[in-house]
């Protein structure tokens, strides 16, 4: 078996606020292998980007580790990180906010190069430019564009080109695609596929998008206010959908499929309460229509399939 | 078959542009649709297509100066909309046509309690209501949108996006209008608020039997809400049809197959999406023929110099020159 390129081990980010703790990621623990693609799913709130970040160290973890290639780099300082950096990139959500409106595409994407000081001739960072505006699909002639003279697939694509110009083995993909239109969005992914077969990229997918992160990863994680409460390859998760927070996820989506036009839709009730001191149980328990005494228990994650994890009482024995 | 259909709302030809100091952005091109009673219609397109700036000139709150009508007419319950004067358009708007906004983080006002911008629709549209009736009228419609009547003295920011959405439907439908545009009502919202609202948009549209028009860029939220779809491309109408129709995906306009192919199934595993080539014609120019041919697959010359008409064939409309000679289909 290959070993993982990313993984971590009971993950926490908790945040201050004058109400209390706010857990934002509880214990996670994920895998990912060269060359494939996690997807994180869940909603607004959830953890998924506060995730993300804390695994690039964007921002410092409470507790637990975070391996890149079997190494902690939790306590990596300076040099030894920035090295790490030149492995580990980013897609932000909003190609509108994420680019400095005063850099032309030329030089957002020769930044990193220079910050990570990977090239210092101007003529080889130019050429190096160029060879990344091209697998990105960026016309040669918009290099002294700036960014409000693209529309957003374009700016989405001048992101990853960011991510991009210093060739890392991971990215983490935080909503890339969820505020393009639908055609545009379709040639995102599609090129975010081809640099991964190119490439042998490994992604870490987040989005709300089920459609979106089914089309795209091996491997689907849901979280749950911080919680992963369930984790399963793809195929699996979509056969089978364990949780009731993933069923009720799945039901939700509206689908282009006539069929469930009529059906009786089951619709959660409620809102996501605050991931301020929660209480041990299930965070999901207070919508849950299977919600019983039990659930007031911590629960941990349960093997119910090969590879397939849930978190719910329901499948305790 | 046409005269005998209820037609609350019909808009032909209408052609809406933006002057700006640069450049005249030409918006909707010869926009025809037709609404009938009680009918949820679907108007799907990216962005820029024209949709909101269609929803806005329905209800005549077009940008003053910039934006401008230059021809067509919207006819609403046989008056024609566009030549109504001004102190006439005011009693329709809120309370016989209402509109949900796309953003609720946006169009409630943090400095009113969320009970008093219910409350305000009464006050201008029922001058004769008492306040007692009033006040019975805001705590009936929040109990009907999900939210405590407790809850009406409090301050939009203390409101989620789902329940501030909640709050906005309220207002567009305590009047109990006869056409509600509903534009994006459903995009700032996570999935499960989004199911929850559309099923709540659902209940409220029976009941009151409003007609809605939901404009949404989402073809699965037109499958699963409305009873019949428009394609809007480039600010025209280049396909429309009961949603059964359109949705059985085998006669479509090339735009809308496409926009079919370019979103993942969940469904159906394809390794490969299909995007659309190129990118949304510019509303700067003109086109001379069919505004979609730049980026067609079949598109010929015939495309490129000639307008397609609105070929029917019962009540599914493709505008291509392909559905020429075809009597159904």
């Amino acid at each position: 078996m290959t070993a993982p390129l990313v993984e971590t081990r009971n993950l926490k980010k908790y945040f201050k606020t004058s109400r209390g703790l706010l857990h934002a990621v509880e214990d996670v623990n994920l895998q990912i292998l060269p060359g494939k693609t996690l997807g994180v799913v869940g909603e607004s709130g959830c953890g998924k980007s506060t995730l993300g970040r804390t695994i690039l160290r964007l921002q410092e973890a409470t507790d637990g580790e975070i391996l890149y290639n079997g190494e902690n780099i939790r306590k990596y300082r300076g040099k030894d990180m920035r090295k790490i950096h030149l492995n580990m990139q980013m897609v932000f959500q909003d190609p509108y906010s994420s680019l400095d409106p005063r850099m032309s595409v030329h030089d957002l994407i020769a930044e990193p190069v220079a910050v990570c000081g990977l090239m210092r001739n101007k003529v080889e960072i130019k050429e190096h430019v160029h060879e990344i505006m091209e697998m990105c699909g960026l016309p040669a002639n918009h290099s002294n564009l700036y960014p409000h003279e693209l529309d957003g697939g374009l700016r989405q694509r001048v992101g990853l080109a960011r991510a991009m110009a210093v060739s890392p083995k991971f990215i983490v993909c935080d909503e890339p695609v969820s505020a393009l239109d639908v055609s545009i969005q379709a040639q995102i992914l599609n090129l975010l596929m081809d640099l991964q077969e190119q490439r042998g990229l490994c992604y870490m997918f987040i989005t709300h998008d089920l459609c979106v992160v089914k089309h795209i990863s091996n491997e689907i994680m849901v979280m749950y206010m911080g919680q992963t409460i369930e984790y399963a390859p793809t195929a699996e998760l979509f056969a089978h959908p364990a949780h009731p927070y993933t069923k009720a996820l799945l039901a939700a989506v509206p689908t282009i499929d006539l069929s469930k036009r009529n059906q009786e839709h089951f619709t959660l009730k409620g809102e996501v309460t605050s991931p301020i001191n929660p209480a041990p149980g299930c965070r999901f328990a207070p919508r849950c229509p299977y919600a019983c005494d039990k659930c007031k228990e911590p629960c941990q994650l349960h093997e119910i399939a090969p590879g397939h994890l849930v978190s719910c009482k329901l499948f305790e024995k | 078959m046409e005269k005998e259909k209820d037609y609350l709302l019909q808009i032909s030809d209408l052609t809406v542009q933006y002057n700006t100091d640069d450049a005249v952005v030409h918006s909707v091109n010869n926009f025809n649709l037709n609404l009938v009673r009680g009918e949820a219609r679907g108007l799907v397109g990216e962005t820029g297509a024209g949709k909101t700036t269609t929803a806005l000139s329905i209800l005549r709150l077009l940008p003053a100066k910039v934006g401008e009508i230059v021809k067509g007419s919207i006819n609403y319950n046989g008056e024609d909309l566009l030549t109504l004067p001004e102190a006439e358009m005011l009693p329709l708007r809120g309370k016989k046509i209402s509109m949900i906004f796309q953003d609720p983080m946006t169009s409630l006002n943090p400095t009113h309690t969320v009970g008093a911008q219910i409350h305000e629709v009464l006050d201008l549209h029922f001058p004769e209501m008492s306040r007692a009736e009033k006040d019975k009228r805001v705590d009936e419609m929040m109990t009907l949108v999900g939210i405590p009547p407790e809850r009406k003295d409090s301050y939009p920011h203390e409101f989620s996006g789902g329940m501030k959405q909640r709050i906005v439907i309220a207002m567009a439908l305590v009047a109990e209008p006869e056409l509600l545009l509903a534009d994006e009502p459903t995009t700032a919202l996570d999935v499960t608020i989004q199911a929850q609202i559309l099923e709540l948009m659902k209940q409220l549209k029976e009941k009151f039997n409003t007609s809605v028009l939901l404009i949404t860029h989402d073809l699965g939220v037109v499958a699963q809400f409305c009873d019949s779809v428009s394609v809007v491309y480039a600010g025209q109408v280049v396909e429309f049809g009961p949603v059964e129709e359109v949705f059985k995906r085998k006669e479509n306009h090339p735009y809308t197959a496409g926009l079919f192919n370019c979103i993942p199934d969940l469904n159906d595993q394809q390794p490969r999406l299909h995007p659309i080539p190129g990118r949304m014609a510019n509303p700067r120019v003109l086109h001379e023929g069919c505004c979609f041919a730049d980026r067609c697959e079949y598109a010929c010359d015939r495309c490129r110099k000639e307008k397609p008409a609105m070929h029917v064939s019962g009540e599914h409309g493709i505008m291509c020159h392909r559905y020429e000679d075809k009597e159904v289909f």
